[in-house]
């Protein structure tokens, strides 16, 4: 999956925003948004927010867990825990990556943030790493995936699923021949 | 060796694995030429055997050498049409003449009938509501970019149906798909802060 | 001028059956989209839900013309139009691209199947035939008919290229199951709970993905 595409995803979470104008109620397909009240904060999905934001129709409140102090925490947590732990999103680092982006004036200790997350990021990657070595070395029929978002899972996509498929041919193609060999024998 | 010529012709797709290469006429009839002598020798080893019993692996390796170029011919023209497939989608119903030339007349017929097949298909979605499957291939993005003007240009019309008015030296915010074709000719220049 | 603008939801809302929103159907549409992108097998067309959605746009469209110029709902309705539109695209063109890499083994599989249980639509169904039978045109006119009396056939089985069911995929379960065998292991059977996220072989959950019981991602 291209990346573009899970960011696309991510684009559907609900963002608080605080509209520079005002409007009735707006019926989307998706469901009815609003109404807007100027200086009011409202959600909306993230992909309006971010178009109205370069309108410079709204300010962005961010996220509730886009809080320095908070992420640190899960930092922390990840960082001693053996498993993969809760995120507070699903999208955390592409919501970072997009709200950061469009709006790092809006956003207090946006820098600070971006580097926690980034971070977080690293802790996770590698040890996603590890477990996906482990895994590869073990003959397990399947791995646990919990909590992994699904940015994380499209880094390991396609190169993890497809060296299992090659790993399932060697080994249909090497018994086949010893199971003819042992007909033989017989 | 058998099938050596058939081999050239998968390696030279191998080769060009970005574009397509000219259609190679000469290298399939050599080929087709092959398995012409070969089913030949197998047949006159056959009907007329030089030796008691007839000499039946060299049958067998021919039959086998006739079968690998016939997968190698097939294999060849399958590969072409998925090149081919490719330019459908890339470059619409028409194909540039320089793609065109390196064709041969059975594809440009079979470019014409895959077009023609995904057309009526792409009519037919949604009860007849029709949908190009060729656009949008990549997930919208609405940006915006900073634009300066540089020649008083007048009246554009935005896709969102709002009307702005372009002059020289003034600074806009305007949809980047709107505003490109005006920043190629010049009329809009971007601004990067 | 609000009221004026029918409201699409609004309007299926009242029909008191939260099945048929069209956020529920766009949300389907997405899963639906998300599995037949990562599943090996071409699934179940979904064309009802499909047909369902470009009404939806239609409707829409048709709305937005009676809205002023300049008006911000035009945007952003826009916007949404796009978004739909594309996965849409994506889901009906990732169902396209397996038609044409398997279609024998698709069309042969289908044949098997009343129309009623036809995974392909009508128009998927006739592009698959008329696609193949384009190859065997060009396979014929290039390259069979010049070729040795023994050796002109198109031999349907050594063309046909099937999925890799055994291929693995990530999925998140919605439902919980309990007791699948992964084929070729000797591990015990494996419980899914609602919620989990496992990476695991396609052909022992491929029912499960049809029922909705899990979600591909």
């Amino acid at each position: 999956m291209d990346p573009n595409e899970v960011e696309f995803l991510g684009e559907k979470q609900l963002v608080t925003i605080i509209p520079s104008f005002t409007f009735n109620q707006i019926h989307l397909i998706s469901g009815s948004i609003g109404p807007f009240r100027a200086g009011l904060p409202t959600q909306v999905p993230i992909w309006l927010a971010v178009n109205l934001k370069q309108q410079q129709k709204c300010r962005i409140v961010g996220q509730e867990w886009m809080d320095a102090k908070l992420l640190i925490d899960v930092k922390d947590e990840e960082k001693t825990s053996k498993f993969f732990t809760k995120m507070p999103s699903d999208h955390y680092m592409d919501e970072t990556l997009m709200l950061l982006g469009v709006a790092p004036e809006d956003i207090p200790q946006a820098e600070e943030i971006r580097t926690i997350v980034k971070d977080l990021w690293d802790i996770r990657m590698s040890k996603l790493r590890t477990s996906v070595d482990a895994f590869m070395k073990s003959d397990s029929a399947f791995a646990k995936l919990d909590h992994l978002t699904p940015m994380e899972i499209n880094c390991i996509r396609p190169s993890l699923p497809h060296a299992l498929d090659q790993r399932d041919r060697i080994q249909t193609c090497g018994s086949r021949p010893r199971d003819s060999q042992d007909t033989q024998r017989s | 060796m058998f099938g050596e010529k058939a081999l050239e012709l998968i390696k030279e797709l191998e080769r060009s694995a970005e574009g397509i290469p000219p259609f190679n006429d000469d290298g399939i009839r050599q080929v087709l030429e092959e398995m012409r002598i070969l089913c030949q020798a197998n047949f006159d080893d056959i009907e007329n055997p030089t030796t008691d019993p007839p000499n039946y692996s060299s049958v067998r390796v021919r039959h086998m050498a006739i079968s690998r170029n016939k997968r190698c011919i097939l294999a060849y023209l399958y590969n072409r049409l998925q090149k081919i497939r490719q330019m459908r989608w890339e470059f619409g119903s028409i194909l540039p003449p320089e793609i065109k030339s390196l064709l041969s007349e059975p594809e440009v017929q079979w470019f014409t009938s895959y077009s023609k097949a995904l057309a009526t298909y792409m009519r037919s979605i949604g009860d007849n509501y029709g949908l190009n499957l060729a656009t949008d291939v990549t997930p919208p993005k609405s940006l915006y970019i900073e634009v300066r003007c540089l020649v008083d240009y007048g009246k554009l019309d935005l896709e969102d149906g709002e009307v702005i008015f372009l002059k020289k030296n003034s600074q806009y915010l305007l949809p980047r798909a709107e505003c490109e074709g005006l920043v190629r000719q010049g009329v809009l220049q971007h601004v990067t802060s | 001028m609000d009221d004026s603008v029918a409201d699409v939801s609004e309007h299926l809302d009242s029909s008191d059956n939260e099945e048929f929103t069209p956020g529920k159907v766009l949300q389907d549409i997405e899963n639906a989209w998300l599995n037949e992108k990562f599943a090996p097998e071409i699934l179940p067309h979904q064309s009802e839900l499909v047909d369902c959605m470009l009404e939806q746009i239609s409707h829409m469209e048709e709305n937005m013309k009676k809205l002023k110029k300049g008006d911000i709902r035009l945007a952003i309705h826009k916007m949404e139009i796009d978004r739909i539109r594309f996965v849409i695209k994506s889901y009906l063109r990732t169902r396209l691209e397996k038609i044409e890499q398997y279609t024998i083994h698709i069309l042969s599989e289908d044949d098997k199947k009343s129309p009623e249980e036809s995974y392909l639509t009508p128009g998927e169904r006739k592009f698959a035939k008329e696609y193949l039978a384009n190859i065997e045109t060009l396979f014929r006119t290039v390259a069979l008919q010049h070729m040795p009396a023994n050796f002109q056939a198109f031999e349907v089985d050594k063309l046909t290229v099937k999925p890799n069911l055994n291929s693995h995929v990530f999925l998140r379960v919605n439902k919980p199951v309990q007791g699948i065998i992964v084929p070729g292991t000797t591990n015990d059977e494996i419980d899914l709970t609602a919620g989990a996220q496992r990476l695991i072989q396609y052909q022992p959950i491929a029912s499960l993905v049809k029922e909705g019981a899990v979600q591909l991602i």
